[in-house]
């Protein structure tokens, strides 16, 4: 099951990005791909909406990390994460980086202050 | 007297077995057996263990299948078999590739790191993981009480 990435910028010039399936070794590539792009276009304030993720495994984490740690090099980027599920929750808990993610129940609560 | 066994709750024995070759595939096939798993089970068994169950399934499951490929052919048939036993999952992946060495005791990574979570967190969510290397043959067996 490839992973779909649909990607749009907020008024404010936050970019959203929304993937949708399974956000593991296979579909990680296609959101590295994505925020890839995102992070080219301007400062890197970035959402990642995780409702459409079905389930996350280290892989996809680690994307997600190399996201965090690309947009914190820019001044004034950040990334924030959106809606995560149960299964998305417990994982970034047992590996402790619900302590690196600030995330929020929903994408617009994201974007608040952003 | 005896306590009747865990299984009659269930309408008949659960076994799944598959031979994966291309990751995509194999992933699929990993996450519908649990689909499966979830179907015969019927909510007679907790629903986050299962979830955590297949966490680590799908972590053991990729590792196999890219990491354990590293030195042999990228389509070589790894053996997967889940089954339950009362209400305990028990998982194994079989295949010829070349040996691992120092996996199970990898600690989880520091938070900033990229890579290396896979099997710390199937050891944290596993009743039991285990690794044997036997003749040319490699079995990973994953436990997890529902």
């Amino acid at each position: 099951m490839a992973l779909d990435v649909q990607t749009r910028q907020t008024d404010s010039g936050v970019t959203v990005l929304a993937p949708n399936g399974r956000l593991d070794v296979a579909g990680a590539p296609m959101l590295k791909d994505a925020i890839g792009d995102a992070v080219k276009n301007g400062v890197p304030r970035l959402v990642i909406d995780m409702e459409g993720v079905s389930f996350v495994d280290s892989t996809g984490l680690g994307s997600v990390i190399a996201a965090l740690k690309l947009v914190r090099s820019s001044k004034g980027g950040d990334l924030r994460l959106a809606a995560p599920n149960q299964q998305v929750r417990v994982v970034l808990e047992l590996t402790t980086l619900d302590r690196v993610f600030a995330y929020y129940p929903t994408v617009e609560d994201a974007l608040t202050d952003f | 007297m005896r306590t009747p066994s865990l299984t009659s709750e269930f309408s008949a024995p659960f076994e799944f077995h598959a031979t994966l070759t291309s990751l995509d595939d194999a992933l699929d096939t990993l996450h519908d057996s649990i689909h499966r798993l979830r179907e015969r089970t019927g909510g007679a068994v907790d629903d986050t263990n299962v979830m955590l169950f297949e966490s680590a399934l799908a972590e053991i499951g990729a590792n196999v299948l890219t990491h354990g490929r590293l030195e042999g052919p990228a389509d070589a048939p790894v053996e997967y078999l889940l089954r339950l036993e009362g209400h305990t999952a028990l998982a194994t992946f079989t295949d010829r590739g070349p040996p691992l060495h120092n996996h199970l005791t990898r600690a989880m990574p520091e938070p900033y790191s990229e890579a290396g979570r896979g099997l710390a967190i199937a050891r944290q969510v596993l009743d039991e993981l285990g690794y044997e290397r036997e003749g040319e043959i490699n079995t990973w067996r994953l436990v997890k009480r529902l």
